[in-house]
């Protein structure tokens, strides 16, 4: 299917064999760096863990909120997950019905990141509802009180869109590990061979396989592709249903998607970087990739830019109204420099990716990407935390807001989790796709017949 | 409600018998509570378990004598509301009245007597030791002093307390933080008669407040503030639609927020502006002057408008246009009291405004001497300074104290009384009773008998409602009868002092909380002295001490007043009605002043004056004159239990410690003022300092007002346009069918409120009723700081911010609207958040899993979360520690750490109102069903009713021209309508 | 061979021929070839899916399709059962909305769909696969064939494998192999 794009990587000593190799490799015992990484990743788990301990036995007062604040750095995590999640969907399913080839070097590391990000965001709903214990209650299930949740509540939508999401993104990822687990394991030995032969079902490459299986993954390629637009656009709605000044939008299904192809192309190339360095996959990940992840990267950035034009616009447009109120608080609040950030990472650092320079310079692109990372933080936080500080209706009870311990502890905790799925993962499994990069390749031809 | 006699029967059957382990410690059987639950034996008739017992008492909180029904459950006292035979209150109470539930309950009263042992702890003792005691230090105080130190006593008890004095040779001394002094001598010179006159607000056209905090802390606050709204409130179809209001105080006070007309003349110069009204009705004829006001030419004539208005800092044209409009009304009333009772001057600023009264010929109409106020018989803060003269001067053996507490409020008192010994009944140590030799285990108002006679011709009797908290505390009636030789106990003492009227029987006067006769109205003539005030040139009186040049009010805090409010957390958290301030104490500075000092919302201030000093937070408000500092009393105990103890600052400390001229206190001193560095956040129901200039309340001139006709509707959502009109209502109709199924699908009740802002005075005793009655909790300062505080009901207090305008404070209650279309309900996953059938928006406290969801979307912000676990045993932040929480009120839930909690429209009541209603057989009526808040409100400005029911009177409110639904532009169709505050004045 | 698991995937070897090929050429050749033989039961093995190797063989599509489609189906309508028939099972009225309101369902109906058309599909893969797995269980497998060789087996009787053998070998089979 690729022959209409140029290969992705620089070429002449690429072999099927030494992608096989090369991928393989990655999976060989690991330094002691990974073990630094894996350490830090598992000490922040362990003190979100405690935070959270505290939280439950004494209730949701040892964080940061207060009246009229409500919702703040823990919905603020949630969206800024569900955000990163985004992306691996994205360039998995949608590029590939795009049939653009250069995915296939990025799209494993994007979907490991998509499920581990999805099931980072999953905590955060049970972590900030009052009574943590009784989650289940908004599952439909038969119950002795014979009432089921309510449908109408976006927050319901959310439990069947996350789920949903959860679900068909991991069935995506295994999916595509199936052929590429056959090829490490018919390279492993030990304990990896006995995992790999199990994990790949029995996978041998038969034509068979092949047509059930590219058909199957084409499917949920078609399937999971409205969903990734779906998603993010039930998350938005959970604050467009409300009628919050600054939530109560129409434009916040794109922006939001938008927002969240953002961020998460931003974590990838953020992931994506140290990997190439620490895995040597410079061969088969190359430049071009990054520029292509750049140049989405801006394209995302730009229509974020454009949407807060937007919101900035009408509610000057609209004249004194709360919506206008809202947003002088934004801008000039006491929170302004929550709602500068969020303006300068997302809306005007991206230009600077207008140039090549910048966008094949991987030092660049990774502290952009950094930066939008935090940008797209502070987005949420200034949406949720920041607007219902500002309370535009109810001119009494406008109030200040500060997070604390609880906040960061458990925030850091889940930036561990996140990254501990993450690094178990690329050590485990191949985390670049071995037989999708070999259908990019140039097949051996004897030529003879040609 | 059920006599005396049978009562106590019952009592002691329930307290045998027992109705849970409750009851039994309740009824103080046994040392400890027992777990056992033992159902009734012998079922007594007039108690059913579950349904309320009333009991008529009086409310002891402060002189005033209000007329109670206390609530109690299965033999508990767990809720107090005015009653509405009692002419004082007419069924009304303040916050301070309802609190008193959290002073029988209080976790730190005292069990058992003490003493000072050799190292000098107070350790307990048994009641023969202690009596034995305190009759032996009788005997021999004898000749050597004996002072008997009580709380004003316009009651059997004090009589009690005079006859044992006089057995013993002692004398008997009351004392009130803030007598009346200055009322007391300025009718002494202006009618040659000490007595306080009555004062009828509600027949008044005109009303004048210099500086008298009439709804807060005045004489009879709850009697006053009902009187004043009757005349206040604006009413169409009356002659004069409302009485204007205006307010002459240096600091706007509730009185200055409900005011019309809000003059800050300068502390002090009140008097003078008195004298120039009256000089300007006097020699226009404006008034019905009777004759010998001829007499007052020459005092006049010096104080014309022109003469004093340097020295007030009024000018002339106001003073002569207030002139004008007070002798117009023909029904004027000026009353004096409060701050301008307070300074060096006060006793001729209060008969300055007799004399307006009298030029005026208001004397006699709303001024009525014969039904005068027992605060005539208060003792001087001069017998008091008298008395420490004695104590330090060791001419006194023997000091028992009972209800007053001068170690709090005067400085050097402690180390006066340390020569002598002290003996000290009460129910909490404070700082008297705490440094007392003795002290003896007081009962509880609410738990003894007792009487009080608050005014000429009303006898109001206070009945024990249930046995007591502390089983070894005795009432120190019955002490003191026993030490006298008086037969019997203090309950046949008080019967006996008793005269029945004609008709009337002992039992039936304890049913109904006393005997309420009116006295005859006597004249009133001017005194001697009359026209010898204000001999001098018109100006400012020096203010007490010589430090520094600024001048700073001191004033009764409205929910702490003198300080016995303070251990009470319903009050400390109670926001203050003017800075909205809960837990601590502040000082109020301009906001120029503020400009010219560099100083901010909390940044601490450094007072400093002859007497004392302080460092207190201050508050930045445009309420208080330029200049002038103005800080309450009430915090800054060293005792006085877990919730008063060691907050903040002592206002008292500031005061000179001596009498002034008419041998009161002088509480308007000179202060120095130094900034400091440090800075705390306020504890402040407002989340931003002055909103903004904000607000959500809507105002009409007069004018306005009585234009409107019935139909039109002065706040009409801007009109749709016809095709738009009709698709809305298409839509309306389309989706009110397809919403109505099941219980919905009838034409339902719908239960709806209407609260009339122009009676509304935002003296928050609805809030202290809400708290009692739905078991709210209190949080504590800190979590106030962090606005986690839960008041399901708030007083929104907004100024008006326009430049060049004079400053106006409105106040509206902010409670949940009952939406129609609730944006809280539809985003609720788990249906806790849900529309009744009746039309209220449920709560289902055990279905909530706290989302938290609906409370973000509540454009009213009405909405609270249980962030911690209130009701945890020993907790942090525990709000009911044992006893408090014999008060909770048993229809209600206690909410969990984790839900989310509002308003309900006390849907206890509602349901326990349809039953009853279903046991008779009938169906409800209008007014059947009365919330905590409408039920507690002093002016009556709320209304409850079914807004369906096209009789009821919150249906006919709800068509008012003035009415008007807060952000109506929403589309939430609220269950609360508002009435628009009208203003007697050009603008609003 | 005690499991009956074992027993059910590894049932006898299929006896026949087994070529390794280094180039796609080669092997899409021969799978013309065997084609055009009118033979069907040869079994190709490749690293990665290539359309040549897939236009060669020339099998109909497969039918995960229509499993995704009636999982898809049976979603949405799982969805809206779900959320009508709660609705009207304990009608709570909220915010003055309709009991059934139907753009609010409409959510839950799509993330259904999409739901059960994914799981759906995977069961699709995993049923073929277990049938097509009946077969191929019994035939033979070079590791290299994940890497970088790409295989083609012909069943035949034993007596026909020297004939096959050849067949492969001049369609470029680097290593023939008997089973």
């Amino acid at each position: 299917m690729a022959q209409t794009t140029a290969p992705p990587t620089s070429g002449v000593r690429v072999t099927y064999d030494y992608v096989t190799r090369v991928i393989h490799r990655t999976l060989g015992d690991p330094g002691k760096g990974y073990f630094a990484l894996l350490g830090v990743a598992v000490g922040l788990l362990t003190i979100g863990i405690i935070c959270l301990l505290f939280l439950l036995r004494y209730g949701l007062g040892l964080a940061g909120y207060s009246h009229p604040v409500y919702w703040a750095v823990f919905i603020t995590c949630f969206v800024f997950w569900v955000g990163i999640a985004h992306s691996g969907t994205l360039i998995s399913a949608i590029l590939f019905l795009f049939r653009s080839a250069w995915r296939t070097a990025v799209y494993r590391v994007a979907e490991a990141m998509t499920v581990f990000a999805v099931m980072t965001a999953g905590l955060f709903p049970l972590i900030h509802i009052g009574r943590q214990w009784y989650f289940y209650w908004l599952v439909p299930y038969p119950n002795e009180r014979g009432l089921w949740p309510n449908f109408k509540s976006p927050l319901i939508w959310d439990e069947f869109a996350i789920g949903t999401y959860f679900t068909v993104s991991t069935c995506f990822l295994i999916m595509g590990l199936i052929p590429d687990i056959a090829a490490v394991r018919d390279l492993a030995t030990g304990w990896r061979k006995k995992l790999y032969a199990i994990t790949s079902l029995g996978w041998r490459g038969t034509n068979e396989q092949w047509r059930h299986y590219s058909r199957g993954y084409l499917y949920l390629a078609a399937l999971a592709t409205p969903l990734v637009l779906s998603v993010h656009s039930v998350v938005s709605w959970d604050f467009a249903m409300a009628q919050v000044p600054a939530w109560h939008e129409t434009i916040f299904a794109p922006y939001f998607v938008a927002g969240a192809i953002y961020s998460g192309v931003a974590m990838v190339i953020s992931l994506l970087i140290p990997i190439r360095r620490l895995f040597h996959l410079e061969e088969v990940v190359t430049i071009r990739h990054f520029e292509n992840l750049a140049k989405l990267c801006l394209l995302t950035g730009m229509i974020v830019g454009f949407a807060y034009t937007t919101e900035y616009f009408i509610a000057w447009y609209g004249g004194p109204t709360p919506e206008h109120k809202a947003f002088y608080y934004r801008a000039f609040g006491p929170f302004w420099w929550a709602g500068w950030t969020m303006n300068v990472c997302n809306w005007f650092l991206p230009w600077i990716l207008w140039f090549k320079k910048v966008r094949t310079n991987l030092t660049a692109l990774f502290v952009i990407s950094i930066f939008v990372n935090i940008g797209m933080w502070f987005e949420r936080f200034t949406l949720i935390a920041i607007h219902l500080a500002g309370e535009p209706f109810e001119p009494f009870v406008k109030a200040g807001y500060n997070p604390t311990w609880a906040d960061w502890g458990i925030m850091a905790g889940s930036f561990g989790w996140f990254f501990m799925w993450f690094l178990l993962f690329v050590k485990n499994f191949p985390a670049v796709s071995i037989s999708e990069v070999k259908e990019v390749l140039p097949p051996p031809v004897r030529g003879r017949h040609a | 409600m059920v006599d005396g006699m049978n009562r106590r029967r019952f009592l002691k059957v329930l307290g045998v018998t027992g109705g849970g382990a409750a009851v039994v410690a309740g009824c103080g059987i046994g040392p400890e509570p027992t777990e056992k639950l033992i159902p009734y034996l012998v079922q007594s008739e007039d108690e059913v378990p579950g349904v309320p017992t009333w009991y008529a008492s009086t409310c002891r909180e402060c002189p005033a004598g209000c007329g109670i029904l206390v609530k109690t459950r299965e033999g508990r006292a767990i809720k107090i509301e005015g009653n509405p035979a009692s002419p004082i209150n007419a069924g009304r109470l303040c916050a301070r009245g309802q609190a008193s539930l959290q002073g029988l309950y209080h976790p730190d009263r005292i069990t058992d007597p003490m003493a000072r042992d050799a190292q000098g702890h107070l350790v307990k003792i048994t009641w023969d030791d202690a009596l034995g005691r305190l009759s032996a230090k009788v005997k021999d105080a004898r000749g050597k002093g004996i002072v008997f130190l009580t709380g004003l006593e316009a009651s059997s008890f004090g009589d009690l307390v005079d006859e044992w004095m006089k057995q013993v040779g002692g004398r008997h001394v009351t004392y009130e933080a803030f007598a009346f002094e200055a009322l007391r001598e300025g009718n002494r010179l202006a009618f040659g008669s000490a007595a306080v006159p009555s004062y009828d607000f509600a027949a008044a056209r005109y009303i004048l407040s210099f500086g008298a905090d009439f709804m807060e802390t005045w004489l009879s606050p709850v009697g006053f503030q009902g009187g004043f709204s009757k005349a206040h409130g604006f009413q169409a179809g009356r002659d004069a639609a409302m009485a204007k209001f205006v307010a002459v105080s240096p600091r706007m006070s509730l009185e200055g927020m409900n005011a019309d007309e809000w003059i800050a003349a300068i502390p002090g110069t009140e008097g003078l502006l008195a004298l120039a009204m009256a000089q300007v009705i006097l020699s226009g004829h404006l008034g019905a002057a009777p004759g010998d006001a001829g007499r007052l030419t020459e005092l006049l004539s010096r104080h014309t408008p022109a003469a004093v208005a340097d020295a007030t800092g009024v000018d002339a044209k106001t003073i002569e246009r207030l002139a004008k409009e007070f002798a117009a009304s023909k029904g004027g009333l000026a009353v004096a009291g409060g701050m301008a009772a307070q300074y060096p001057n006060g006793a001729e600023i209060v008969a300055a405004v007799n004399i307006l009264n009298y030029v005026a010929g208001s004397v006699g109409k709303t001024v009525k001497f014969g039904g005068d106020l027992a605060a005539g018989g208060a003792g001087s803060f001069r017998d008091l300074t008298a008395l420490l003269a004695d104590l330090a001067g060791g001419k006194v053996a023997l000091l028992v104290t009972h209800g007053a507490n001068p170690g709090y409020s005067v400085a050097g008192f402690a180390a006066a009384a340390a020569k002598a010994y002290r003996v000290a009944f009460a129910t909490v140590l404070d700082e008297t009773a705490g440094a007392a030799d003795l002290v003896l285990p007081d009962l509880h108002p609410l738990e003894q008998w007792g009487d009080s006679r608050p005014r000429a011709g009303v006898v109001a009797l206070q009945q024990p409602a249930m046995q007591p908290v502390q089983s070894n505390a005795r009432g120190a009636g019955d002490v003191i009868a026993v030490l006298a030789g008086k037969p019997g106990t203090f309950k046949d003492y008080v019967q006996g002092k008793w005269k029945a009227p004609k008709g009337q029987t002992w039992a039936d006067a304890v049913q109904h909380g006393g005997a309420f006769g009116d006295a005859p109205v006597t004249t009133a003539h001017l005194g001697p002295d009359a026209a010898k005030i204000f001999p001098g040139k018109p100006a400012a009186p020096a203010l007490a001490g010589d430090k520094g040049d600024v001048s700073l009010i001191v004033f009764p805090h409205y929910a702490l007043y003198d300080g016995r409010g303070a251990d009470k957390p319903w009050l400390q958290e109670l926001p203050h009605p003017v800075s909205k301030i809960m837990w601590q104490s502040w000082v109020e500075v301009h906001p120029d002043t503020a400009k010219t000092w560099n100083v901010d919302n909390g940044d601490f201030l450094l007072l400093t004056t002859s007497f004392g000093s302080a460092r207190v937070a201050a508050w930045v408000t445009p309420s208080v004159r330029p200049g002038v500092l103005a800080m309450p009393t009430g915090q800054g105990h060293v005792a006085g239990g877990r919730y008063a103890k060691d907050r903040d600052v002592n206002a008292f400390d500031l005061l000179p410690g001596a009498a002034n001229g008419y041998g009161g206190r002088t509480f308007t001193v000179r202060a120095s003022v130094d900034t400091t560095r440090d800075h705390r956040y306020l504890a402040t129901l407002e989340g931003d300092p002055r909103e903004g200039g904000e607000s959500i309340v809507e105002l009409l001139t007069l004018a306005r007002a009585t234009g409107l006709h019935a139909g039109e509707h002065a706040f009409a959502e801007e009109p749709l346009p016809e095709y738009a009109d009709s698709a809305a209502a298409g839509w309306a109709a389309a989706q009110h069918d397809k919403a109505s199924l099941g219980n919905y699908a009838t034409q339902p009740t719908r239960w709806a409120m209407a609260i009339d802002l122009s009676k509304c005075t935002g003296c928050s005793a609805c809030v202290t009723a809400c708290y009692a009655e739905n078991n709210i909790a209190t949080v504590g300062e800190e979590l106030v700081q962090r606005r986690r505080f839960l008041p399901w009901m708030r007083i929104e207090r907004y100024f008006n911010q326009e430049e060049g305008r004079p400053v106006r404070a409105v106040t509206t209650p902010m409670l949940c609207q009952q939406c129609g279309n609730a944006p809280c309900e539809p985003v609720c996953p788990v249906f806790a958040a849900y529309h009744t059938p009746d039309g209220l928006n449920g709560q289902v406290y055990n279905r909530c899993v706290g989302t938290r969801y609906c409370a973000n979307n509540c454009p009213y912000k009405v909405r609270f979360f249980n962030w911690f676990n209130y009701a945890e045993r020993g907790g942090e932040h525990e709000a009911w520690p044992t006893p408090l929480d014999w008060q909770l009120n048993p229809d209600v839930t206690v909410r969990e750490k984790g839900v989310m909690e509002k308003c309900t429209f006390c849907v206890q009541r509602i349901r326990s109102a349809e039953h009853q209603a279903r046991i008779e057989d009938r169906s409800l009526k209008d007014g059947d069903i009365v919330p905590a808040c409408a039920q507690g409100c002093p002016s009556e400005a709320i209304v409850f009713g079914d807004l369906n029911d096209p009789h009821s009177r919150v249906h006919a409110l709800s068509e008012d021209p003035r009415g008007y639904h807060v952000l109506a532009g929403l589309n939430t169709k609220p269950g609360i309508t508002y009435l628009a505050r009208v203003v007697a004045g050009a603008e609003v | 061979m005690k499991n009956p698991l074992a027993a059910l995937f590894h049932g006898p070897m299929t006896p026949g021929v087994l070529g390794v090929f280094g180039h796609l050429d080669d092997t899409t050749r021969a799978v013309k070839d065997l084609k055009a033989d009118g033979r069907e039961d040869f079994t190709v093995f490749s690293p990665m899916p290539r359309h040549e190797l897939e236009d060669a063989i020339d099998r109909p599509p497969s039918s995960v399709r229509m499993y995704t489609l009636i999982g898809g189906i049976a979603g949405c309508s799982v969805g809206a059962w779900v959320t009508l028939y709660m609705s009207y099972d304990w009608p709570i009225q909220v915010g003055g909305k309709p009991i059934g309101s139907i753009p609010p369902y409409v959510v839950i109906m799509f993330e259904m769909t999409v739901l059960f058309g994914a799981l759906n599909t995977l069961l699709g893969v995993a049923l073929n696969a277990l049938r097509a797995a009946r077969r191929e269980g019994t035939i033979p497998y070079d590791p290299r064939f994940s890497n970088d060789k790409f295989g083609v087996f012909v069943p035949c009787r034993p007596d026909q494998a020297g004939t096959t053998e050849a067949f492969l070998k001049q369609h470029g089979a680097e290593e023939v192999r008997r089973a």
